[in-house]
């Protein structure tokens, strides 16, 4: 896939994996977190 | 650059989505879903009156905003601007998960099963939601293109699928483990690295990249979508590489599916023997259900031994992801100079699996579900309603309609404390259900008898139901970065080596099996 976009790559909005990584890990965490409490 | 445009397209995105919740919560599709439903219940319903709302209120007032505000160059122009993209995902994952997949499951019904194997076409080929959902991807990136305003936002399908992956831990314990037999995992174990191992071997000898290598390996070593999904990142696989993984993977495993049986009944195995061998040589997990059922139609004896085998190889994806991460990043830093391996592994090591191992170890804690669960169900008998005085009359009458010692015993225990005592005496009382040895009465009896000492963890549901919608989200974003000249330019290298892989595993576990699998494990 062409990268059309000046941040991120053609894959993701995140300048680096790492970066993406970290995200991911935040929003299974709220998941998780929001799960535990609310069942 | 400002990536926000000045489109109407959330704003009517948003209107579909509130359309379909308000269509649902009326009674408006009562008549589609029942047709949908082909005589049973309609699975989506709870799902059809809830998420469409919050999704569509949200895309109406982004959406407007979009449409009617004015918009600068910034970091809240770029992240916003993918609010659009993710909302078009997420109403195609609606459309294909709600309508069209069971639409297409309703026509394969009507066709009729597939011979012996007691299937449906549609189960067969795996024709269920996650695939039909990339094949949706493609079809509009390869047919319609991606619109302009969606562009930014397709490029969060992987920030699904990473997130989808992390919270996969929560559905594993180690108490799991501790239940399998030593055989299984002596047995997996070996396949398994076996697989991997000679994948990459191949791969590098055919000079396939290190990606496509690094994710066809995770796919034919350990089994599916989920293997393959998990380890893309690490070896930072392309988008085209994942399909052709998983194209292979369910080539193979439906082409197994049926010559298994036929092999296994050719070669008198026992439901031992021939449930060891599909659970090491099919790849895909619903492929390998399916052989278990089509060799013993009437008993759940091979598929409990094709399960124990295939949930051990499911066990095993931490370490081959592992694996995986620490072979790329060595590979791909191999070609410089006096490279610093672990510096390189702790700087490119991805965190996602951390996160997986994290989730991994709070699930065993027992945090999110009792220890001893299996996919979320539990066993429990301390507050189960005991039979009625009736009902082990009618269970009684029948006693000596069972045959086996096993069962009759389960039988017993079952009879003298009025309701099902451990959690192996729930296993061979399915197994009596199944057998259809007794009247429908007493089955009937037996099954709740079965139910009311099996729970269903609240948590480990809720979670389920997060995973698939990632994992939906971030297939059909997948889909539409699959293009058919990156197709092209990958070559045939995935399907032969998949293919070889396969067979000589295929061949291989059916000698192990016939020279040490006896008729117990």
């Amino acid at each position: 896939m062409e990268n059309n976009f000046e941040r991120g790559s053609a894959l993701s909005i995140f300048g680096s994996d790492r970066r993406e990584d970290f995200m991911a890990l935040v929003f299974a965490l709220i998941i998780a977190f929001g799960v535990y409490f609310t069942y | 650059m400002v990536y926000t445009k000045k489109s109407p397209a959330l704003f009517i995105i948003g209107v579909i989505m509130l359309a379909i919740w308000y269509a649902a919560g009326n009674g408006m599709l009562d008549g589609y879903m029942e047709h949908l439903a082909a005589g049973k219940k309609y699975k989506y319903g709870a799902e059809l009156t809830s998420i469409p709302m919050y999704f569509g209120i949200l895309s109406v007032v982004i959406g407007a905003w979009q449409w009617f505000g004015s918009h600068r160059e910034g970091s809240w122009d770029y992240y916003s601007s993918t609010v659009a993209g993710g909302m078009f995902i997420l109403l195609i994952a609606m459309l294909v998960r709600w309508f069209i997949a069971p639409e297409i499951a309703v026509i394969s019904m009507s066709m009729g099963k597939v011979g012996d194997t007691g299937k449906y076409i549609h189960k067969l080929l795996g024709l269920n939601y996650v695939v039909m959902g990339i094949l949706t991807g493609i079809v509009i990136v390869n047919v319609f293109k991606v619109p302009e305003w969606a562009k930014n936002g397709v490029r969060l399908s992987r920030l699904g699928l990473k997130t989808g992956v992390i919270l996969l831990g929560t559905l594993y314990s180690a108490a799991e483990l501790k239940n399998l037999g030593g055989l299984s995992i002596i047995m997996i174990g070996f396949f398994v690295l076996g697989s991997v191992g000679m994948v990459l071997w191949m791969g590098a000898k055919r000079n396939i990249p290190n990606s496509m290598g690094g994710v066809l390996s995770a796919g034919m070593g350990v089994c599916g979508v989920s293997a393959t999904v998990a380890s893309a990142p690490v070896v930072q696989a392309k988008s085209v590489e994942i399909a052709y993984t998983i194209g292979t993977i369910l080539l193979w495993g439906v082409g197994c599916m049926f010559i298994f049986p036929i092999i296994g009944n050719l070669l008198g195995m026992s439901h031992v023997q021939f449930g060891a061998w599909a659970g090491t040589g099919i790849l895909n997990s619903a492929q390998v259900a399916g052989a278990a059922l089509a060799y013993q139609p009437d008993g759940i004896e091979t598929l409990k031994v094709a399960e124990i085998f295939n949930i051990t190889r499911v066990l095993v994806l931490p370490i081959i992801v592992l694996w995986l991460a620490v072979w790329y990043v060595r590979r791909e830093e191999s070609v410089t100079e006096t490279v610093n391996v672990g510096r390189v592994i702790f700087e490119k090591f991805p965190v996602f699996v951390l996160g997986f191992i994290l989730l991994f170890a709070l699930s065993t804690t027992g945090m999110f579900a009792p220890a001893n669960h299996y996919k979320g169900k539990y066993f429990d008998n301390t507050k189960t309603k005991l039979l009625s005085p009736e009902q082990a009359q009618v269970l009684n009458s029948e006693a000596n309609k069972v045959q086996v010692a096993e069962r009759q015993e389960a039988l017993q225990r079952l009879l003298s404390n009025g309701k099902i005592m451990s959690i192996d005496d729930d296993t061979t009382i399915r197994g009596l259900i199944n057998a259809k040895v007794m009247s429908k009465d007493a089955n009937k009896i037996l099954k709740k008898a079965h139910k009311s000492v099996r729970h269903t963890a609240k948590k480990i549901k809720a979670f389920r139901e997060w995973i698939t919608w990632l994992f939906a989200f971030g297939l059909v974003g997948l889909g539409m970065q699959i293009t058919v000249s990156s197709m092209k330019q990958a070559g045939g290298q995935p399907a032969v080596i998949g293919g070889v892989v396969g067979l000589t595993k295929a061949v291989l576990s059916l000698v192990v099996v016939m020279l040490i699998v006896g008729e117990t494990v």
